[in-house]
């Protein structure tokens, strides 16, 4: 039910800069996926959890007005192994993740411009997905089970970024994403006695291309 | 080059194993192979594939003869000059030479010759006068061949007719004609040659009076020394033979390598040119040999592996063979020279011949508290063919009989003991006699063993069957090796539960284990071999083999590694005996010019041992001699002969030493003499645990096992042993000395080698003996849960058994090491013995108030009450994933089918497999302690419940495990509404008793 909520309310919004909408980009970029961790305590000692570096990939469909303002509504794929580790001790287990959010977008030159700055802020709904093989054993298990789940979590959104006109219907991007969510626990299942909280930030990068219509 | 000569021993074993072979052939009621007679004394024979022919030289008949492959019939007769003593066909099929053997006496002159038939041309025969006479002719792959004569050894080109000297032949006699009557071919030329398979080289052995063995390579036309020269006696049959590329041959009896070494032997005291045959069959990495190891014997083919030497089969023949054999291209037929011509010998098709065989395991029946009434076992004789064979079985005491008595293969026999019958308070070997009027093979006998020990006498055994001649220990690895001799084995056993875990391969006759310092290696003496094996005790692969043959064909009998050298007691080939010193680095062994400052001559049964700390090693001859080896010095320090005579048990130590009853100090000077009342000594060690020894009166009677104090030479705890020990080792060449005894201080015991094989003696055998008390029975399933009918229980107590072991085999013994459990009146099926817990199955009949009791050699235990539930289902919880310990035994069945564990959780929609005991009676039923079959399954009979969580699970099935004895699984269904979480709780009930185990339940 929330997550069906939060969709209505992210395609409301969409539907805003439409109304005055004077142009449009649909395009798809491809970049790298980079997560910070957190820590899953169990009593004195502690083991990191995070997901390991892989590649990203974007679709988005981007309205801009006639001035500064606009917005784009966007899907994100990511491979990226669940991953626990203290010292040399590492557990991994496969995983990928999905996101759907709305973001707001600035430029900082107007539309027409040949070379747009742009930031962005917004927020949507990201999927984590435990895809791996299961085994009997899993090191590092006294703090957290890296499990085979699905989990939804509210996401946050903010991102800047830079557009080049690279024709009359087609235009490049390079930007970065910073997606935060709070932890995903039915995926990094703290075990009996630990204790897993905070947020993961999820920097991508990436470049990217649309077709301007 | 090394001299050989023949040596006569004592083979009593041979008597005892096979003792039809020693009757006349025409006693054989069946026989391997046919008989095709020639009309003359065959001296060589070639096999024509592409013609479908064999060729016969017939040396009297002056001819050669000609047998179809097909019928098995002379089809045609070749003239030829007189006396034929050997033929070759050219590779190329189209020459057959003829050696024609013409040493005539005066007056008759000379009249040697070789005859070229020309196969391709009508039998077209050329005519080549020679010197000297020939002995053996044979072609190699460039259709060249070799002619060896009594002088020379001359290249024959059948192209132009040309004779090429190669080399000269010195020491070579050849018998002149006329020679006296009843000689044959063999006895006069003295000669065989063969060619390996490839054609590229010959070996061959001449000479009527010694024995001169050469190689020839056919490339280089060279000619080299062939490793066996015989510089007094005879060495037959006159038969060479090589495998296909000539890395292995045989001389006679004798098998050397490439290298010329003698790496397998079958002694012959009788050496008759002209009795016998050898072939390789290189596809099947066989032998076919006739050997017979005295005059007169019953023919037999013996079938050994090309390795090892060890005894495949004997098959019975009608005749004798007389020399060379030849084996068809299609490695199906055999055949070979023989008394009448030739024997056919379809080798090929031993799978369809009739033959019988009886299990190798000996029959044990333990008369004691468990078992003091007439008892029953089976025993299966089978054809390995599969074929139905009649045979007649037969006992030779009243106490043992046999039912029934004949009966066609495969067929269950029954053997029952009365032990009343028995007086003996030890184990009584009784050989039960197999006999078939159809069965070609020489049937061995089967070994049934019967012991009646008193409460009083102290070991379990263990049966093992076979010669075993040596124990050694490897407390490293917590294993123990045992030297069986009568198939060259080394038997690997696991010290902690005494079951075998392997088996390493020696060559014939295995005399003699050590471990090398560095405890990585195991080296193997023979007997029969002149060689040491060392195999790498970690990967259990054979690392090298090293030559013993330094002085003059020397056999390893007796190792011993110091801290110095590694020392050998050796027996040369004129039977006497030596020291060698063992260069493990280089591979080699040399006989030590002398003893320090004694000779270095020794009798032919000498031993040697190291002590414990290595420092020293002690050397005992029969006559008396005894030689300590000091490795401080590097050096032999001490030599004495004070007793005349020695035998027994020999043992050293840093400060002591040991021979029979004479302990001595570290002088050789005798500090005690010992007791010896109770009989001839088996085994000595000096031990951490303190002086032990043990001895017997004779191999039926109890033994005896006791301490020795050093310094007083009393002996003290002087206990009775279950059985005897074994007081002499071996059946060939038997040794006067015994070496039987080693300790397992990992696990508290002493281990000897025995009648029936193995005798495990508590550590503590002087020790008050405890009557076995029960403390609590549960189940074994998780050791907490009440018994139920058909489970699997844990018998927890002390004193329940004298050793540990096991039993892994359908359906389970009710007696176990001599231990049993009572429940009433009946015994129950034990899975596991020991001290202080026994594994076993509660019947499936017994049910409510039950009485238990254990009995084993020390007692009685008193009852112990307790209530045997319809059903008690327990899961097993003895599952492991890592390092994780105690896992219930719950599968993913219908997903990985792993271990359900935090890291691999329950979902909704699995299917779960799950293991447990004591669900109760089946239907069908199943017999107690038999294994559940296959088909149909063995469902529980009161229907279980399973619920995850409190959600109740859907059973698909409740049944016993296929193959296993009191295991159940339950199959469920998990639907999607399962409460997830760490830990679920999953109960399966039954009857009104229920069990819990927790397990990770996710979507």
């Amino acid at each position: 039910m929330k997550l069906s909520r939060i969709l209505v309310v992210g395609a409301a919004l969409g539907m805003v800069p439409a109304m005055w909408a004077q142009r449009w980009e649909f395009g798809g970029g491809v970049g790298g996926s980079f997560y910070t961790s957190r820590d899953v305590t169990n009593g004195a000692t502690s083991a990191s959890a995070s997901i390991e570096t892989n590649v990203a990939g974007s679709l988005w469909l981007d309205n801009s007005n006639g001035n500064k303002w606009g917005g784009e509504v966007r899907f994100d794929y990511e491979r990226g192994d669940l991953k626990l580790s203290q010292g040399s001790t590492q557990a991994t287990f496969g995983a990928d993740t999905y996101a759907m959010h709305y973001d707001f977008q600035y430029h900082f030159t107007p539309v027409g411009s040949k070379v747009r700055p742009f930031v962005a802020a917004g927020a949507g709904v990201k999927f984590y997905h435990g895809i791996g093989p299961e085994t009997v054993f899993q090191p590092l298990a006294q703090y957290a089970l890296l499990t085979k789940a699905t989990e939804t979590r509210p996401m946050i959104s903010l991102g800047a970024g830079v557009k080049w006109q690279i024709s009359h219907a087609m235009a490049f991007r390079i930007e970065v994403h910073d997606y935060l969510t709070s932890v995903p626990k039915d995926v990094f299942v703290p075990n009996v006695g630990s204790s897993f909280g905070g947020w993961f930030n999820n920097i991508v990068p990436m470049a990217g291309i649309s077709y301007v219509f | 080059m090394f001299g050989f000569g023949q040596r006569w021993s004592s083979r009593t074993w041979i008597a005892r194993l096979c003792a039809a072979a020693w009757i006349s052939s025409a006693a054989w009621a069946a026989t391997f192979g046919t008989v095709v007679q020639t009309g003359g004394e065959a001296s060589d024979l070639a096999l024509d594939t592409p013609r479908g022919v064999l060729y016969i030289a017939n040396f009297t008949a002056n001819r050669i003869d000609v047998m179809s492959l097909a019928t098995n019939q002379i089809v045609q007769h070749i003239n030829v000059g007189p006396h034929p003593a050997s033929i070759s066909l050219s590779p190329n099929d189209r020459w057959l030479l003829v050696a024609l053997y013409g040493n005539n006496a005066d007056p008759t002159p000379p009249a040697n010759s070789l005859t070229l038939i020309d196969l391709a041309h009508g039998n077209a025969q050329s005519n080549f006068p020679i010197p000297d006479p020939p002995l053996a002719v044979a072609f190699g792959y460039t259709n060249m061949a070799l002619v060896v004569t009594s002088k020379n050894y001359i290249e024959f080109d059948p192209f132009f007719g040309i004779l090429n000297p190669l080399d000269t032949i010195a020491d070579v006699t050849a018998g002149t004609l006329p020679v006296p009557p009843v000689s044959f071919p063999p006895d006069i030329t003295g000669s065989s040659v063969t060619v390996t398979g490839d054609g590229h080289k010959a070996y061959g052995m001449v000479s009527a009076t010694s024995t001169v063995t050469f190689h020839y390579d056919f490339g280089s036309r060279t000619i080299s020394p062939g490793g066996v020269v015989l510089q007094s006696g005879t060495l037959g049959p006159r038969v060479v033979s090589t495998n296909h590329d000539g890395t292995l041959s045989m001389a006679g009896w004798i098998q050397v390598d490439a290298n010329d070494v003698f790496v397998n032997y079958i002694n012959q005291s009788d050496n008759e040119f002209s009795v016998g045959t050898t072939l390789f069959d290189t596809n099947r990495q066989l032998i076919y040999a006739q050997l017979p190891v005295t005059k007169g014997e019953a023919p037999t083919l013996q079938v050994l592996n090309e390795f090892t030497f060890a005894p495949v089969d004997r098959l019975k023949l009608p005749e004798n063979t007389t020399g060379k054999s030849v084996l068809s291209a299609d490695i199906n037929t055999m055949y070979a020279l023989s008394e009448s011509g030739i024997l056919v010998l379809p080798v090929g098709n031993l799978m369809g011949t009739p033959r019988i065989t009886s299990p190798s395991q000996s029959l044990l029946f333990l008369a004691n508290l468990c078992d003091a009434s007439a008892t029953s076992q089976t025993i299966t004789i089978t054809d390995p063919g599969g074929g139905s064979t009649p045979f007649t079985i037969s006992s030779p005491s009243a106490g043992v009989t046999v039912s029934p008595s004949s009966a066609n293969t495969p067929a269950t026999i029954t053997v029952t003991v009365d032990p009343a019958a028995f007086t003996s308070h030890g184990t009584t070997e009784v050989d039960l006699s197999i006999s078939s009027n159809v069965a070609v093979n020489v049937i061995g006998s089967q070994r049934v063993l019967v012991n009646r020990a008193d409460p009083d006498q102290k070991g379990t055994i263990l049966n093992v069957p076979g010669v075993l001649t040596q124990i050694l220990g490897d407390p490293s690895r917590d294993r123990y090796y045992v030297l069986r001799e009568d198939n060259n084995t080394v038997l690997l056993f696991n010290a902690s539960n005494n079951t075998q875990i392997g088996t390493l391969l020696t060559l014939n006759s295995p005399a003699t284990l050590a471990i090398t310092n560095d405890g990585k290696h195991l080296l193997i003496g023979h007997k029969q071999s002149q060689t040491i094996l060392v195999y790498d005790l970690d990967s259990l692969a054979l690392v090298s083999y090293i030559p013993t043959s330094d002085g003059g064909g020397q056999e390893a009998r007796s190792l011993a590694v110091s801290n110095g050298q590694v020392l050998a007691a050796t027996v040369d080939y004129q039977n006497q005996g030596h020291v060698e010193s063992i260069d493990l680095v280089n591979g080699v062994a040399m006989q030590l010019p002398s003893l320090g400052v004694w000779a270095n001559l020794l009798d032919t049964d000498s031993v040697a041992t190291p002590s414990p700390d290595g420092s020293k090693i002690l050397i005992a001859t029969s006559s008396g001699n005894l030689f300590v080896y000091d490795a401080s010095v590097d050096t032999f320090t001490y030599s004495r002969n004070d007793f005349g005579a020695l035998s027994g048990a020999y043992a050293a130590s840093a400060n002591n030493f040991l021979v029979s009853s004479h302990l001595l100090d570290s002088g050789l000077v005798l500090s005690s003499e010992l007791s010896s009342t109770a009989g001839s000594t088996s085994g000595f060690l000096f031990t951490s645990n303190g002086i032990v020894r043990t001895l017997a009166p004779d191999s039926a009677s109890p033994g005896v096992i006791e301490r020795v104090d050093p310094a007083t030479g009393l002996s003290s705890g002087t206990t009775r042993t279950i059985e005897a020990p074994l007081l002499s080792t071996g059946v060939f060449d038997k040794s006067v000395f015994t070496k039987t005894l080693i300790a397992v201080p990992n696990h508290n015991y002493y281990l000897s080698l025995s009648t029936s094989g193995l005798m495990v003696l508590p550590w503590n055998f002087d020790a008050f003996a405890a009557s076995p008390t029960i403390t609590s029975v549960v189940s074994a399933a998780d050791g907490a849960s009440p018994p139920a009918s058909g489970g699997l229980v844990s018998i927890f107590g002390q004193d329940l058994s004298r050793a540990n072991l096991a039993e892994s085999g359908f359906p389970l013994p009710t007696v176990l090491g001599q231990t049993c459990v009572l429940l009433g009146t009946t015994k129950i099926p034990l899975l596991y013995v020991s001290p202080t817990q026994i594994n076993a199955q509660i019947p499936y009949e017994a049910s409510g108030a039950e009485q238990m009791s254990v009995r084993m050699q020390d007692g009685v235990s008193p009852i112990f009450n307790f209530t045997v539930l319809p059903a008690s289902p327990v899961v097993f919880t003895n599952g492991t994933a890592g390092p994780w310990t105690n896992v219930p035994l719950v599968y993913r069945s219908s997903a990985n089918g792993l271990l359900v564990t935090a890291a691999n959780p329950v979902h909704w929609q699995d299917t779960l497999t799950i293991e447990l005991a004591g669900m109760g009676l089946t239907s069908p039923p199943v017999a107690d302690g038999a294994a559940a079959p296959d088909s149909p399954p063995s469902e529980v009979v009161i229907t279980p419940t399973v619920t995850l969580g409190g959600v109740n699970l859907t059973v698909l099935s409740a049944a016993l495990v296929p193959g296993q004895v009191g295991v159940y699984t339950v199959e469920v269904s998990v639907p999607k509404d399962t409460p997830q979480g760490l830990n679920v709780p999953l109960t399966v009930a039954q009857a009104g008793v229920s069990q819990t185990v927790d397990v990770r339940v996710v979507q």
